[in-house]
């Protein structure tokens, strides 16, 4: 466990979730261990005992998202509510807790917060969640800082940009994404990919790429191969860049349910391949992709109330269609595979992007990454046309 | 009162008396109802005998029952059973408990026994006893038909009736209290059946944020692969789990002599789709629909009563497995515990049953005629009887269900260290270890599974009490259930808030136990697991357990719940802290 808590705080770190140096994480076994900056891992030690859980982990945001959330929201404001799917579905809302004047929080207080949910987002300090495992607790923060940067983004693009601080952000950001590396670098197996060993083999690669390339919020996505009648899809709840060992199976003739574990996107994948030509598919959450798939021009005079999940229209951006849908057994499944086979590539509104690949994964790489840049892009020139339109500070 | 009546019905049998009580709103808020709620009315009668007259038999359910809480409509029966001596729970889906609700109560406390066979009516007016001579000796199936006029029924079969230590409690609908013999406890106070029928709502404080607490939970659901995907328990039940076990090698097969059983495909879920078609029903309001039926209305075996009267007694005929699920149903005997046993005296003798030889064996055990007379002892009793302990695969008496411990060590761990002996269900590590759910864990490790066995068996001691199906929490979790308890009574409960209340129900258990003689070395497992392997292959090694390994787990469990070394109480008065 040691060695685990060390890893996930580490992979906070290399993440861009927590800024160098300011990162603890907590483990209970039958003595405490911890990881970390010793101030956060002072704080941990108040927290845990009072929690029964296994693993709590502490970061400090390597871009303050929360506190800028925080300090836009009303005064009586208690969580923040973020509108993307994933954070619906999981995480419901966010706690927030606000500087005290003092400077200094109150452990009963954010314990009993930690008590009600998974997450919660501290002003001046960062994010604080707990888990049964060190991983889950890694897991939940990465969670939480993936809602606040969505919700955040969203909110800046809607409402506009007011501080210094969220300026500096968003050129922070521009930076970032300007200098991100595309496919360079990456090697794919040519297809077509027929043996189970190399299948295997090439999903555990490309799917590493995905969270290399920040495809993925944490390491979250789904990835599968087509080869005759089997379907190798990686299973619920794996590290796409640690998929040795979490690859099902899955028989297309619904012969063996031994692919009970595989990902909840199953569904989805099956009626793709069913429906197309695809041989590969891959399925993440890039940022600017859910960012820009909630902007909807229609929202305003719409009757549709959860458009995320009962929204009808086929919408595009820069030509790839976005559907609405909920994850698994709702709507993603019916709505996605008729939408994909023109151009292979389809969004889900708040979710994420489905790309597929006839031959190899090479083709539905590019395409996810090709979808977020684009994405960037976008965001940016919406950004300037909103910033340019607006009084200048 | 929003969520609880308030009330319970006492029954005492002896005097043909039934009368209603309040119970205390400060108990009902520190043990939420079912489990929680039987284990506190127990507290003053634990030490008493399974045979003892006055020992209670309680029927309980939740503040979430009779709202629209997905999977709330259950209900736990609690008392000391006579096959492990343990203090026991068992729950049961489907109307019953919620017509219970309806009826105006929240608990049921039976005590005595009847001079004749009698059954419960109860109803809003209160409980009625009634002669029932003419249903004693029947099978559930009659008595359920006999007394269908009067609402939903629990009726106990012939097991029951002729003391089988594990008899069930079966619901008319086919659901059963199975575990741990508590339909003999019943039959032994010569109460046939209870029948419920009301319609008193269950009070809400606040409708719309239950409705809003129920639609967090249905997301979860449905982005669950293991409830709602397409190859879940919704489509093919929990024999789902028969391919999924297999290929982990952990299906227990000849009595734990192997971990798999190569014919296993022809009793698993798409195996059972082909021969029956079955349709989907839940427990009256459960989303998930994890029973199966045929158009007929048989009701098909759940997972473990497929693999136990399959891999375990190396049977691989569907037709007779589903015939001997069907068969335990009507007679009233626990199917884990019916096939284990008989498992365990195929092995004593060297051959297991052939499937002709399974009805008539089961017919026996409920007549205790035969060999059906030793039989009925559970496995324990039947290989101390015959010289050859080693082989009864039980915990506390209890046998094991089909998850073999030398492939998963939580479950290992969680088998030893249950309240109620080797119940799958006390902790479920099945979920993260096998399930992936809420993470994966290492199911070959040991490391961290003190902790993750504490806080499971503490959460699903509060499940029980809420009381909800545990299978729900394979998608959502206690954050969304104190939601909607919180909704539901207007008072506000944390994750963490259920957790204190569910480590209280377990100490409480754990003590109740302790008292009962029950220590340190009870919480182990069968010998061959530490010294047999089970059959690795596939690339996968299924080694013995190490026992050094897992004792100095045990022990830091032990540390974890503030027990001393030998696992026991340091403080004798315990109890005189709790509410």
């Amino acid at each position: 466990m040691k060695t685990q808590i060390a890893c996930y705080g580490a992979k906070l770190v290399s993440d861009r979730v927590a800024a160098p140096g300011r990162v603890a994480l907590l483990a209970q076994d039958d003595v405490l261990l911890h990881y970390g900056a010793d101030d956060l891992v002072t704080l941990g030690r108040e927290l845990l005992p009072r929690l029964n859980v296994t693993a709590l982990a502490i970061a400090a945001p390597a871009r303050p998202c929360g506190d800028l959330l925080i300090a836009r929201c009303a005064a009586g404001d208690e969580v923040i509510v973020p509108r993307d799917t994933e954070t619906r579905t999981f995480l419901h809302d966010i706690p927030i807790v606000r500087r005290p004047p003092d400077g200094v929080h109150d452990p009963a207080h954010l314990a009993s917060l930690l008590g009600g949910r998974k997450g919660i987002a501290v002003e001046g300090l960062g994010i604080i969640a707990t888990g049964v495992t060190p991983e889950q607790a890694y897991i939940n923060v990465s969670s939480v800082y993936h809602a606040l940067f969505v919700k955040l983004l969203l909110d800046l693009l809607r409402d506009g940009v007011r501080t210094a601080a969220e300026h500096e952000l968003l050129a922070d950001l521009r930076r970032e994404v300007t200098a991100a590396p595309g496919m360079e670098g990456l090697s794919f197996r040519p297809g077509p990919l027929l043996k189970p060993e190399e299948i295997l083999d090439e999903m555990a690669r490309v799917g590493r790429y995905t969270v290399e390339r920040g495809l993925v919020d944490s390491f979250f996505g789904n990835i599968s191969c087509r080869a005759g009648a089997i379907l190798y899809i990686s299973q619920t709840a794996s590290s796409l860049d640690a998929l040795a060992g979490c690859i099902d199976p899955v028989p297309f003739d619904g012969s063996s349910t031994v692919g009970l574990t595989a990902s909840s996107e199953l569904p989805a994948h099956r009626r793709i391949y069913e429906m197309t030509e695809a041989t590969t598919i891959l399925h993440g959450h890039p940022r600017f992709a859910v960012i820009l798939s909630m902007l909807c021009e229609h929202q305003a005079d719409c009757r549709v109330v959860d458009c995320w999940k009962d929204c009808p229209a086929v919408r595009y951006l820069g030509g790839i269609p976005v559907v609405a849908g909920e994850i698994g057994a709702g709507g993603l499944a019916k709505r996605v595979p008729p939408v994909i086979g023109a151009t292979g590539r389809a969004i889900v509104f708040g979710h994420g992007v489905f790309t597929t690949g006839k031959d190899g994964f090479s083709e539905a790489f590019r395409a996810l990454l090709e979808v977020e840049q684009w994405c960037q892009r976008d965001y940016f020139r919406l950004l300037d046309t909103a910033l340019a339109a607006s009084p200048k500070r | 009162m929003n969520g609880w009546h308030g009330r319970l019905l006492h029954v005492d049998l002896g005097r043909g008396r039934c009368r209603s009580e309040s119970i205390p709103t400060a108990l009902l808020h520190a043990y939420l109802g079912g489990r929680g709620l039987g284990v506190r009315l127990l507290r003053d009668d634990y030490h008493r005998d399974p045979a003892d007259p006055d020992l209670p038999l309680l029927f309980a359910v939740g503040p979430l029952c009779g709202t629209v809480a997905p999977t709330s409509s259950r209900l736990v029966v609690v008392s000391r059973s006579p096959l492990t001596g343990t203090v026991f729970a068992a729950s049961a889906g489907g109307p019953f408990a919620r017509r219970l609700k309806a009826a105006g109560f929240d608990a049921v406390r039976i005590v005595g026994v009847s001079p004749q066979p009698v059954v419960l009516t109860l109803t809003p007016h209160g409980g009625e006893l009634r002669p029932a001579a003419q249903l004693w000796g029947k099978r559930v199936a009659a008595t359920v038909a006999a007394l269908a006029e009067h609402g939903s029924v629990a009726a106990i079969g012939p097991a029951g009736e002729n003391g089988v230590l594990y008899a069930s409690i079966v619901m008319g609908d086919g659901e059963a209290v199975g575990r741990g013999g508590l339909g003999a406890v019943m039959g032994s106070k010569q109460l046939k059946a209870i029948t419920v029928a009301g319609d008193l709502p269950t009070v809400v404080a606040d409708p719309v944020r239950l409705e809003s607490a129920r639609q967090n939970v249905m997301r979860l659901f449905r982005a669950s692969p293991v409830l709602l995907g397409e190859l879940g328990l919704g489509e093919f039940g929990t024999p789902a789990f028969v391919d999924l076990m297999a290929q982990r090698r952990l299906t227990p097969t000849e009595n734990f002599r192997k971990t798999h059983f190569p014919s296993c495909a022809s009793y698993a879920g798409p195996a059972l789709h082909r021969a029956f078609a079955p349709l989907r029903y839940g427990c009256d309001d459960c989303p998930i629909e994890c029973k199966k039926r045929t158009a007929q209305g048989l009701a098909l075996p759940e997972y473990e009563a497929v693999s136990h009267f399959g891999a375990l007694n190396g049977i691989a005929d569907l037709q007779t497995i589903v015939a001997a699920n069907a068969l335990c149903s009507d007679l009233g005997l626990d199917p884990i515990s019916a096939a284990a046993t008989l498992a365990a005296w195929g092995e004593m003798r060297g051959r297991f049953p052939r499937p002709a030889e399974v009805g008539p064996l089961l017919e026996a055990i409920a007549a205790r005629r035969g060999d059906g007379e030793l039989l009925a002892r559970g496995s324990r009793r039947l290989t101390v009887a015959r010289g050859r302990p080693e082989l009864a695969m039980a915990v506390k008496s209890l046998e094991l269900p089909a998850y073999d411990p030398r492939g998963v060590y939580g479950m290992a761990l969680a088998y030893a260290t249950g309240n109620h002996g080797g119940c799958h269900l006390s902790a479920y590590p099945i979920a993260h270890e096998i399930l992936r759910k809420p993470v994966p864990t290492d199911r070959f490790s040991f490391a961290g599974k003190a902790r993750m066995i504490k806080i499971a068996e503490d959460s699903n001691a509060a499940i029980d009490s809420l009381v909800a199906c545990k299978l729900a929490f394979l998608g959502a979790s206690l954050e969304e259930y104190a939601d909607l308890l919180a909704a539901v009574t207007g008072s506000e409960y944390s994750t963490q808030a259920l957790m204190v209340i569910g480590e209280r129900i377990w100490m409480s258990e754990r003590f109740y136990n302790q008292q009962n003689g029950f220590t340190a070395a009870d919480d182990t497992l069968p010998e061959r697991f530490f010294t047999e392997p089970g059959s690795s292959g596939d690339g996968i090694a299924i080694p013995p357990i190490d026992r050094s390994r897992f004792a100095e787990e045990l022990a830091k469990y032990y540390a974890m719940r503030g027990l001393n070394s030998q696992g026991g109480f340091a403080d004798p008065a315990f109890l005189e802290y709790q509410p």
